[in-house]
């Protein structure tokens, strides 16, 4: 690669660069992407299975393994570590190569670690099913399955971290802002719940302040991010203008880093722990409204004027569901936190709801957009159906507005009535009085499992499909240069 | 939840995504909107006053809020209306009410034979008021607790010839505080029968059958 200082024509090197950059990250890309919608497809099997528990007790409860207790944990590893983890890891890879314009060097390490981080959530997940789980929220892998991810996440890291460090452009974007934040934030919190809550388990509510800061970290500091560096690379890629602005970023990012690693404390409300954990917790998740903020002004006032696209990119379309999952997730999480509200929404289905509306909503439609964009780039073949993408996009927006609507507002209705135990004396009734809720949130479950096998059958579709010349021409088109703000 | 609801596409949109900013591009125009930005002196941007202004109030909110709940940052508040729980050492502990607590075992335990009053009934249980068997020595009342009593006894002048049950199953505090009841109640003014008393005697003894009264004799003093 020349020095792309030395070259004042970056158009031309861009182009022939990034095609090249795209074809070098194949295996890698490919790989992790492939796992990561494998994983989501059991996840989602998984994911109907708890949620039809939770309206019919007795379905498939006659097998130890297919019990709540088991099913439902294995489904969040699976969704978290299975997909969400794999996917991210395969936007981020390629994000930062192009980003930095280096084609994939030393692609064993990734090759490698792909290998690794999967047969460590196999592992897990096996762990799981087996009886072997832990009690941590997010963490229910036995912990005999964590070294083999830590190695493999190991490999991950070194290999973003060279790529960042060798890399041939003049600048850094925000996207490798927010990835390298959270390539360094994951051991951390990862590696300090394994020791502190698994491994060696700190004694009293210590463990407890543990579990939650790295279940809501995991979210926070881990997916977060790399949903963030998606979008903020996609939206000024596929408009062709800067994201507005763009020098309120860097506040952002450095307040959403401080701000967001305290919002987890408010989950423990109402426990036996000292009431300025909690405090700290619930200013945590109001202060990151700020960087919510301006984040909200990069993306949406960006995406102003230009609502026509959504019409013609799928990507868009995903990448622009997910911020404005994520602006609203991020208001209501913040509302949901004061101790006010908290008396009515903790311990019932409206955490649930919130929590899809951070992990689906936000940043799984974010990975879909950003995999709908890369997937055709690394493999040189155009997606084949329009029809699929479309039947994709309707169905998880539906699934996920349906399922986020029942588990809230359902949720809301159940606090309400568990603090009036005058006009409800039984709680059995007001377990009763969840179901219809229930119900509609598995619907919504049944649109978003429609949704991922379209996905998977499109996806195995491109992969089998031969890569045409008329394909590579449009996809290697060369990019045009954006223009410093249309005044 | 978005705009996207707004429009729908006939054909279910494109399938291929534009390009339309190379990476090189996309970074030079970032990097000159960040310079351009800093370098900048003229004017009244109202952007940065309002980030400024939105920024100060959420500080104010929740500098307001850690004022009011966050209990000073003191370990030893868990509820954030109220002020610090008092370290437990530093408090005294509840005094034990040992009468309160004798006069429990002794309505699970010890009533059904001995009555409520302590009188026992007569010819089947003895009393256990004005006796000696009570009243006397610790040594041989603690005894007939821990490991029961059978055979003939005499108890103010009357003979009994059942059998007692062991009561070794209890605490050592609960044996101290049944006895230390039976010796105040009813009129009877004994002295107290100490928690350690009755452990070093279970120790002493071991395990055992029941006593009989002449087994007893050398625990009169």
């Amino acid at each position: 690669m020349s020095d792309s200082s030395s070259n004042p024509d970056y158009t031309k090197q861009g182009a022939a660069a990034s095609g090249a950059i795209d074809r070098s990250m194949r295996a890698p890309v490919v790989l992790f992407a492939a796992a990561g919608v494998f994983w989501l497809l059991v996840g989602t099997l998984l994911a109907l299975i708890t949620s039809f528990k939770l309206h019919t007790p007795g379905f498939l409860g006659n097998w130890e393994w297919l019990t709540y207790g088991r099913v439902r944990p294995a489904y969040t590893t699976v969704f978290l570590y299975g997909w969400a983890t794999n996917a991210g890891l395969a936007v981020g890879f390629w994000i930062m190569a192009r980003l930095s314009r280096n084609v994939l060097q030393r692609g064993t390490i990734l090759n490698t670690a792909a290998v690794f981080w999967n047969v460590g959530v196999l592992v897990g997940v096996a762990g799981i099913f087996f009886g072997d789980l832990t009690a941590r929220e997010w963490l229910e892998m036995p912990g005999y399955a964590a070294p083999i991810l830590m190695f493999a996440y190991v490999l991950i890291a070194l290999w973003v971290v060279l790529t960042f460090q060798y890399r041939n452009s003049k600048y850094t974007y925000v996207s490798q802002w927010y990835l390298l934040a959270a390539l360094f934030w994951f051991p951390a919190i990862f590696g300090t719940a394994q020791l502190m809550a698994v491994y060696a388990p700190a004694r009293g509510v210590l463990q407890e302040v543990v579990g939650w800061w790295f279940a809501h970290n995991l979210y926070a500091l881990w997916l977060t991010p790399i949903g963030l560096a998606s979008v903020y690379y996609l939206l000024p890629k596929i408009l062709g203008k800067p994201v507005h602005s763009y020098y309120l970023t860097s506040v952002a990012f450095w307040s959403y880093l401080v701000f967001a690693g305290w919002a987890g404390m408010h989950y423990l409300a109402g426990g036996p722990v000292p009431a300025w954990i909690i405090s700290a917790g619930v200013t945590g998740a109001l202060l990151v409204l700020f960087p919510v903020f301006i984040i909200g002004i990069n993306h949406h006032r960006a995406m102003a004027g230009s609502f026509g696209m959504l019409r013609t990119s799928p990507a868009l379309r995903f990448t622009y569901f997910a911020a404005v999952a994520f602006t609203t997730v991020s208001v209501v999480a913040a509302i949901a936190a004061f101790r006010g509200v908290k008396e009515i929404v903790h311990f019932t289905y409206f955490t649930d709801g919130l929590m899809q509306w951070g992990v689906y909503a936000w940043f799984t439609m974010a990975m879909f957009g950003a995999l709908y964009y890369l997937l055709p780039r690394v493999l040189q073949r155009a997606w084949p159906s329009p029809t699929l993408i479309s039947l994709h996009f309707w169905t998880s927006a539906a699934g996920i507005g349906l399922y986020v609507f029942a588990m809230c507002v359902g949720g809301w209705i159940q606090g309400l009535q568990m603090n009036n135990p005058e006009a409800y004396p039984e709680f059995v009734d007001i377990t009763r009085n969840t179901l219809p809720w229930l119900v509609m949130a598995s619907l919504g479950g049944l649109l978003l499992f429609v949704a991922h096998v379209a996905f998977a059958i499109h996806c195995l579709w491109l992969l089998l499909r031969p890569e045409t010349a008329e394909n590579r021409s449009m996809l290697t088109a060369e990019p045009k240069t954006m223009k410093v703000a249309a005044k | 939840m978005s705009d996207q609801k707004k429009r729908n596409p006939e054909d279910g949109g494109g399938s291929v995504d534009p390009e339309a900013a190379s990476d090189e591009s996309l970074q030079e125009v970032h990097a000159s909107l960040m310079r351009k930005r800093e370098e900048k002196s003229e004017g009244f941007p109202i952007m940065p006053i309002m980030i400024v202004f939105f920024f100060s109030a959420l500080m104010l909110v929740g500098g307001i809020y850690m004022a009011n709940f966050g209990g000073r940052f003191d370990p030893m508040v868990f509820d954030e209306t109220k002020g610090p729980l008092a370290a437990p050492d530093e408090e005294d502990p509840e005094e034990l009410d040992v009468v309160a607590l004798g006069s429990r075992v002794y309505q699970q335990n010890c009533q059904a034979c001995h009555q409520a009053d302590g009188q026992g009934v007569p010819g089947a249980f003895p009393p256990l008021v004005e006796t000696e068997w009570v009243t006397g020595s610790e040594e041989r009342l603690v005894r007939v607790v821990l490991h029961g009593l059978q055979g003939p006894i005499e108890v103010r002048g009357e003979e009994y010839s059942g059998v007692m049950a062991p009561f070794g199953h209890l605490s050592d505090q609960n044996v101290a505080a049944v006895l230390t009841y039976i010796r105040q109640e009813w009129g009877n003014d004994a002295s107290e029968v100490s928690e350690e008393t009755v452990a070093e005697i279970r120790r002493e003894v071991g395990s055992r059958g029941a006593w009989t009264a002449e087994e007893l004799e050398p625990y009169t003093d």
